[in-house]
């Protein structure tokens, strides 16, 4: 009896709980498949929003990441491992077209390990650099932890992230307020490149910086980087929206630090780390679970008075009154929403042909049925003609790509769509002379037809 | 042994306060700015300071053929001792861009780093605003480490080398909002000016039939015509005001396919009835009456 009153409040549970949007298979690689023990909370809850987790070591056989061209995995999570490769099966190359295929991918690195060489190959392929040698060790002799690291400062206490930048949310803070730490135990740092698709979740604080323990115990010759330009979770979201998440400690993972009493050096109270909301909030972004978002439908329609407002018609005249509309949802853990665009941020539309013609700002207005958020906008098209495309264009840090195009023909007025001449005031003298000629016509005609010659009153030829 | 226990416990908390405020710290500062200028070089710009506030207080010049020479000494408690961490930051203030410069440290806490400004990133070497240097020097164990901002470094560019220019990486975020401009509506001159033009061109019809009269027009031989031909002179005047009102119907609204036929048959009526008509005057002309 007691195991079916919990059979069915786990079968319930499980429904309401969080689940991905792009597929539940999950493949955890690590060293020793006893590995697991230490992150069990981690992976309890990873199990627990719906995920279907296969353990495999990287020497193992069985260890396919395509079957007959489809992956087999929707995500991969790749705890430290000892050896140097990773085997025949991961190699960078695999990995690759892995993330080409819309696969997610959260790597955990460790200080103690040196990271394998295909991992490092994988990740300078994204321009995302390690310390020389591939080991590193993140310490900051002023925001360290006194109770576990007084002596070695190599675990750092560091504030929730905060928003990226003013228009993008903020979706990696556990919440705030109650003085939480994120406990960053033993962790190397990456440094990232400059492109668009790199972005980092948690930066090191500005005194702190990496070094490598085994060289560099004595003096930092060599200085890989530090402060801010050390970024200690890094993500890279590829052009297809595939997420690929660096975590520089996978301790940061662990269970004896999700929920650990720390305390900061000069603070006299103890707190407690804030570890597994943020590694809630983590691998929910990296495996699709938020920060995605879907395009239900886009419409586009003439909006002129007396005319057919028909959806989506291919053909438009220049100068005419249009109107377009897009809807988007966003999943947030386990269901779609209206996706609501951050304030100082715009949702914008281009009405392009090689270039824009026109870049407006789209309009939220209502919801639909389908729980997306429709924006929308009216505007003029351009007096030229040509083929052109309604184009969305919205990527964003930490959102999902969103592209949508719409061509359309425009084409130029038709002979009888162009103002009268009776409307134009410079014609008039034009009319008037016509009906003048006519008149003058008719009447020369009628004259020459009906009239007798006149009387010559004086002979004017010469008399001989 | 009473002796001894009675100062041992003010000796222990002594010994116990200066653990608790042990920290680090730096002293035997120098700073030396050293350059070349065209013909000859220019003066050393040598400052020393101590390690307790305040600092440098006038702001160190920082030219692009300078090198910038910084020697001091780490101290733990005063004693000299090899930090694991010296570092000389530099932060652009305005965008908070840091460059950290490692000083090599020896075992004897004896501390140099030299820099040019070659050796500082884009972004700090085209800034306008004095940047900010400070100095980190902590290591392992429990003695607090020392940041502080010690001077304000200005950065000199060379106005005859080409300018160093930093093009922002790409970001994705919100454009310029961008509104065609619509080439302007052909415009006519104003109403006054073609309603002059339309009166002047009405004035000539009246005028024109008023010469005529003038000069002997009349139609004074329409019943005379209308008598001997009244069919053909009837139905051949009226298709040619036919033929102006078919004109005036495919300017109003016909077209081209509506005007054609009716064009076509009033030409026909025309020419049929014309014969007839002209014959007529022909007629009168013959007789000498015209």
């Amino acid at each position: 009896m007691k195991s079916l009153i919990s059979f069915v409040v786990l079968f319930w549970a499980s429904l309401v709980c969080a689940i991905s949007s792009s597929g539940d298979r999950l493949l955890v690689v690590l060293e020793d498949i006893a590995e697991k023990e230490g992150y069990s909370k981690f992976l309890g809850d990873l199990e627990g929003r719906g995920f279907q987790i296969n353990y495999e070591t990287p020497k193992s056989d069985s260890l396919r990441l395509f079957n007959l061209g489809e992956k087999s995995y929707d995500h991969v999570l790749f705890l430290p491992t000892k050896s140097k490769g990773l085997g025949p099966h991961l190699t960078p190359k695999i990995l690759l077209d892995f993330i080409n295929a819309e696969g997610n991918i959260l790597l955990a690195l460790s200080a103690s390990q040196p990271a394998p060489t295909s991992l490092v190959s994988l990740l300078l392929e994204l321009d995302i650099h390690l310390p020389p040698d591939r080991q590193g060790l993140v310490v900051d002799h002023f925001n360290y932890d006194v109770l576990s690291a007084p002596e070695k400062h190599d675990v750092l206490l560091l504030l929730p992230p905060g928003p990226l930048r003013p228009d993008v949310r903020d979706f990696f803070s556990p919440s705030a307020g109650d003085g939480s730490v994120i406990a960053f135990p033993s962790g190397t740092g990456q440094t990232l490149g400059s492109g668009p698709l790199l972005t980092p979740i948690l930066r090191a604080p500005s005194t702190s910086y990496s070094y490598n323990p085994k060289e560099q115990a004595e003096t930092v010759d060599d200085l890989f980087a530090s402060g801010d330009q050390l970024s200690l979770v890094s993500t890279m979201q590829a052009r297809n929206s595939a997420r690929f998440t660096v975590v520089g400690s996978a301790e940061l993972l662990s269970d004896k630090w999700f929920d650990a009493k720390v305390k900061k050096v000069g603070e006299t109270k103890e707190v407690a780390t804030a570890n597994r909301k943020f590694a809630k909030l983590v691998s929910g972004w990296t495996f699709q679970e938020i920060g995605v978002l879907k395009v239900n439908s886009v419409t586009h329609h003439l909006n002129e008075a007396g005319q057919s407002n028909a959806s989506n018609p291919k053909i438009y005249r220049i100068k005419n009154d249009v109107t377009y509309s897009i809807s988007i949802s966003e999943y947030v853990w386990d269901k779609y929403v209206p996706f609501v665009v951050p304030e100082s941020d715009a949702l914008q539309l281009e009405f392009s042909m090689l270039s824009p013609f026109h870049r407006l700002n789209l309009v939220p207005t209502s919801d639909d049925e389908k729980n997306g958020k429709v924006y929308s906008i009216s505007f003029k098209l351009p007096d030229q003609h040509g083929i052109f495309n309604f184009k969305v264009n919205y990527k964003r840090p930490f959102l999902t790509n969103v592209e949508e195009k719409a061509t359309v023909s425009v084409r130029h007025f038709a002979h009888d769509e162009w103002p009268r001449s009776y409307v134009i005031s410079g014609a008039w003298p034009w009319l008037t002379g016509i009906a003048a000629t006519v008149t003058g016509f008719l009447g020369f005609s009628a004259i020459w037809l009906y009239s007798k010659p006149a009387t010559r009153s004086k002979e004017s030829k010469k008399t001989q | 042994m009473r002796f001894l226990s009675s100062f041992v416990t003010p000796l222990l908390l002594a010994a116990g306060a200066a653990q608790a405020a042990s920290s680090w710290g730096f002293d035997d500062a120098k700073l030396t700015v050293t350059g070349k200028k065209p013909g000859g070089s220019k003066e050393k710009d040598v400052r020393e300071f101590d390690g307790k506030s305040p600092f440098l207080s006038e702001p160190v010049k920082f030219d692009t053929t300078d090198t910038f020479k910084l020697k001091l000494k780490t101290q733990e408690n005063g004693k000299g001792k090899r930090a694991h961490q010296a570092f000389l930051v530099f932060r652009e203030p305005t965008s908070g861009l840091e460059a950290p410069f490692p000083l090599t440290v020896k075992d004897s806490g004896k501390a140099t780093v030299e820099i040019k400004q070659s050796d500082l990133p884009i972004q700090l070497a085209v800034s306008n605003t004095p940047l900010k240097a400070s100095l980190v020097i902590a290591s392992f164990g429990s003695s607090q480490g020392f940041q502080k901002e010690i001077f304000d470094v200005q950065v000199i560019r060379d106005p005859i080398s080409a300018p160093a220019t930093y093009e922002k990486p790409l970001r994705y975020g919100k454009l310029q909002e961008i509104h065609h401009i619509f080439r302007a509506d052909p415009k006519s001159p104003p109403k006054i000016v073609s309603l002059v033009f339309v009166l002047a061109i009405l004035a000539t019809i009246p005028s024109l039939f008023i010469s005529w009269v003038v000069l002997g027009g009349n139609i004074s031989h329409l019943p005379k015509a209308l008598s001997a031909a009244p069919v053909a002179h009837g139905v051949f005047f009226g298709s040619l005001i036919a033929m102006e009102a078919a004109f005036y119907a495919y300017y109003a609204s016909w077209n081209l396919f509506q005007l054609l036929p009716v064009a076509g048959i009033i030409g026909t009526t025309t020419f049929l009835s014309g014969t007839k008509a002209l014959g007529e005057v022909q007629s009168r002309r013959l007789a000498g009456e015209r």
